[in-house]
């Protein structure tokens, strides 16, 4: 038998015949190695997820036109709208402003694409139906109030200006529509002040197309990406200028760093603590086995051969704890994020030889030190058991 | 006879027992430091959440049903229309006082820019120093609830200096259309009064009040001819998430609810019931949800706590079955001395109260050891995160030791009940 396949032996049957105690030992190096693969995986997924629960907080970019000479129009905002990187546009909606006559009275109304509004603006809480088909209207509620209008009502907008046709009454025909109101908007800011139709319904009315006033975009994406897009987008566009809204864009950074360096912590605390605990587990199983190293001097192996021989053990229960533990922790990962952001993720590959290292070497010193402990005891003292 | 081996274990053992008290000691730390944060997490992130800005705004009554907009300039000065200066206090007597981080009144009113152009000017709060009728004393203002703004030169307006009643900051695109830079004096104009204001400093709020003009409030009432007079106040205040209670309140009235769901309601810090709270106590007030800010709030914390809960959870299990290992493994290699034991006449009651005393007396060690490292910890989380330290939450205590116990005692028994099965000859003959 050759030198190299008796270490082997050594090795695999000691780890067999002390089974219960090696499983131990394998189930203590598996909980640190889940417990380090699931807290980097969402360690490194948090900062995504957490920046799309920020979405909430509506659009943090808008587009303006660059300047009184020109306007923006589906086509130029469409181009600078493909100009964002694929996935990170959560919403977009365009707005159009208009005043109208609602019981002879001035009302400002925004015609939008209710989809992308609804997109956009999540915090937008409407009491009753989206609209969804033609000549459907969503008030605001102070416009709502102000009107005494309620969700199934039905309201004239006209639209007048100065070429509206004369009859010969003396009386004008300004184009009309007849609304119905869907749903009343609550949001308890000025978004209540206004009555919200599609583009089209509003394009109908004022029988002019494709002018946009302004276009709110809500974009997953850091702050210093998002001040990049205001820099390559005009010069992309000339006619669109990106603005940040300061609000969302500022407080989100501040409070998304905060809460980053708060699991970053938890995660090297949870680290630190668990690997000192695997350490002491493997102290406390090699610690016992030093009658076994006495007999192995006695019979007259060197001290190198037996911290060898320990080492291989080492490694071989830290590889298979850490292979364990990388599919345990992803799965826990994985858990974690389906329930609290309802979003898969991916498995990082760099990990899986990271968490096998990590166990190995932690694994590895745990062993060192009572074995070289052990090595420098007279092996009759050990055998004797004092 | 009985403590004198327990005595003589901890004595001669001394370096094994330590071992064991280590990791019972680490394990319970562990637990100590994440149910310390994962329990004050909440709110912390919220306090952090109030960088947003305030998520309740009160108007007043009348003006919350007529348009703003169409009544601006020249409007009757009706009572009911403006809210009460001398009332502000009381926002910070209502149920959830506690919860009322900040509060700043506002005023607001057109004025004529020397250049013939109109603006908006507001009055407000910008670090008021505030005597409470409750004898405490509260910092707010928009310093606070403003805290996006940059200010692109010059420098914030110090209410608390002096002469600082004719001083006012503008918004940088109006700043920029008027020509006007910080150190300028600017003479404003209204239907009521006029006033030279020097500008202390250039803000970019990055929205409608860069067109604006903040100047404090008496300067802006003794302009507008409205003392003792607020046209909004918003409040920023950590409120609970909402449920299916909240929610329910919130669309049909507090008066849908039954008495013990109202009372569940009034005395849970809702931002709907904090709401109501507050039109109790100001006269003719309306206080709605800025629903912007107070929904957000409730999913970012939602989110927050539920991962911190889970994060909680896998530490938990992993110290517990840490701690299980090892007092596992300590017990199994005394199998000669309970073998030893046995052959003597010990029984196997006396058996097990011996090793298991050691063993819980290490870990009531270990634990209080661990409990005060454990908080150690989450002080250190919450100094470099938060910059606040994390309160001790005396639930903690209980479900550490427990959980101390039932780990050492689950690690133990199954480990002492195999070796009772043992044969001494056997144990002894050293197989």
């Amino acid at each position: 038998m050759s030198k190299r396949s008796f270490f082997f032996k050594m090795i695999t049957s000691s780890l067999i015949r002390r089974r219960s105690r090696m499983l131990v030992a394998l189930l203590a190096i598996a909980v640190g190695g889940t417990i380090l693969s699931g807290l980097v995986t969402i360690y490194y997924d948090v900062p995504r997820q957490m920046g799309n629960e920020f979405r909430n907080y509506g659009a943090n970019m808008i587009f303006l036109a660059s300047s009184n000479d020109v306007q923006l129009n589906a086509e130029n905002v469409e181009e600078a709208k493909s100009h964002i990187k694929a996935g990170q546009l959560i919403g977009a909606a365009p707005f159009r402003y208009e005043m109208v006559q609602i019981h002879e009275q001035p009302i400002a109304v925004a015609g939008t694409d209710i989809e992308g509004a609804k997109a956009t603006s999540p915090y937008w809480l409407v009491d009753g139906e989206w609209p969804a088909a033609p000549n459907e209207a969503l008030v605001g509620k102070k416009e709502a109030a102000h009107l005494n209008l309620k969700a199934g009502d039905t309201f004239n907008m006209v639209y007048s200006t100065e070429n509206d046709e004369v009859l010969e009454s003396g009386e004008t025909v300004a184009p009309t529509a007849k609304m119905t109101v869907t749903g009343i908007l609550e949001t308890g800011g000025s978004e209540e002040e206004y009555i919200y139709i599609s583009t089209d319904d509003l394009e109908a009315l004022t029988g002019s197309a494709g002018r946009i006033d302004v276009v709110e975009l809500s974009v997953s994406a850091e702050r210093d990406e998002l001040e990049a897009y205001t820099q390559s987008i005009p010069a992309a566009v000339p006619e669109v200028t990106p603005r940040l809204v300061k609000r969302v864009t500022e407080s989100e950074s501040q409070v998304l760093t905060k809460l980053q360096a708060l699991v970053l912590l938890v995660t090297s605390v949870v680290l630190v603590l668990t690997m000192i605990c695997v350490a002491t587990t493997m102290t406390a199983v090699v610690t016992e086995r030093r009658k076994e190293i006495g007999l192995r001097k006695a019979l007259g192996a060197t001290d190198r051969e037996i911290v060898g021989e320990f080492m291989g053990e080492g490694l071989l229960l830290g590889g298979f704890g850490g292979l364990i533990g990388v599919f345990l922790g992803f799965a826990f990962a994985q858990y974690v994020s389906r329930n609290v952001f309802s979003n898969s993720i991916t498995f990082q590959f760099w990990l899986l030889p990271v968490t096998v290292i990590v166990s190995i070497l932690v694994t590895g010193l745990a062993c060192l030190l009572p074995v070289r402990n052990a090595t420098e005891v007279d092996p009759a003292v050990v055998l004797k058991g004092e | 006879m009985f403590f004198r081996m327990i005595r003589g274990a901890f004595a001669r053992q001394k370096m094994k027992m330590l071992m064991i008290a280590l990791t019972i000691a680490l394990g319970a730390s562990l637990a100590t430091a994440m149910l310390n944060v994962m329990m004050d997490v909440g709110d912390k992130v919220n306090q952090e959440l109030k960088a947003y800005g305030a998520n309740i705004t009160v108007v007043p009554k009348s003006r919350s049903v007529l348009d703003d907009l169409y009544e601006m300039e020249g409007s009757e000065t009706d009572q009911g229309s403006y809210l009460r200066e001398d009332e502000l206090g009381k926002i910070k007597t209502i149920f959830w006082a506690f919860n009322i981080v900040d509060f700043t009144p506002f005023i607001d009113t057109q004025v004529s820019l020397p250049s013939g152009s109109e603006a908006k000017i507001v009055g407000t709060w910008f670090n008021h120093h505030m005597e409470l009728p409750t004898g405490e004393t509260l910092d707010t203002g928009i310093q606070n609830l403003r805290s996006w703004w940059t200010i692109t030169s010059g420098e914030w307006l110090d209410e608390t200096a002096q002469k600082s009643a004719d001083v006012c900051m503008v918004g940088e695109v109006l700043a920029q259309n008027e020509g006007i830079s910080a150190g300028d004096s600017i003479h404003v104009k209204t239907a009521a009064g006029e006033k030279d204001l020097t500008v202390a400093g250039i803000y970019n709020a990055g929205g409608d009040e860069d067109n604006q003009i903040f100047a404090p409030l008496d300067t802006v009432q003794a302009l507008s001819g409205t003392d003792g007079k607020l046209t909004s106040i918003e409040v920023s205040a950590l409120t609970t998430p909402d449920n299916d209670l909240a929610r329910k309140a919130a669309k049909e009235g507090p008066e849908s609810l039954s008495i013990s769901q109202y009372e569940t309601w009034y005395c849970t810090a809702y931002v709907s019931s904090i709401c109501f709270q507050i039109q109790e106590v100001i006269t003719d007030s309306v206080a709605n949800p800025v629903r912007q800010v107070a929904d957000s709030e409730g999913a970012i914390m939602e989110k927050t706590e539920l991962l911190m809960v889970l994060i909680t959870l896998l530490s938990l299990l992993g110290s517990a079955l840490g701690i299980t290992n090892l007092v596992t493994a300590s017990v199994m290699e005394r199998s000669q001395e309970i073998g030893l034991l046995k052959a003597v006449g010990a029984t196997d009651g006396r058996i097990s109260a011996l090793i298991l005393s050691e063993v819980m007396i290490t870990g009531v060690i270990g634990a209080v050891i661990g409990y005060f490292a454990g908080f150690g910890f989450a002080q250190i989380i919450g100094q470099t995160v938060f910059g606040s330290s994390i309160d001790m939450k005396p639930m903690v205590i209980p479900i550490v030791i427990a959980l101390v116990l039932a780990v050492t005692l689950l690690g133990s028994i199954p480990a002492i009940r195999m070796l009772l099965r043992l044969r001494p000859t056997e144990v002894l003959h050293g197989r």
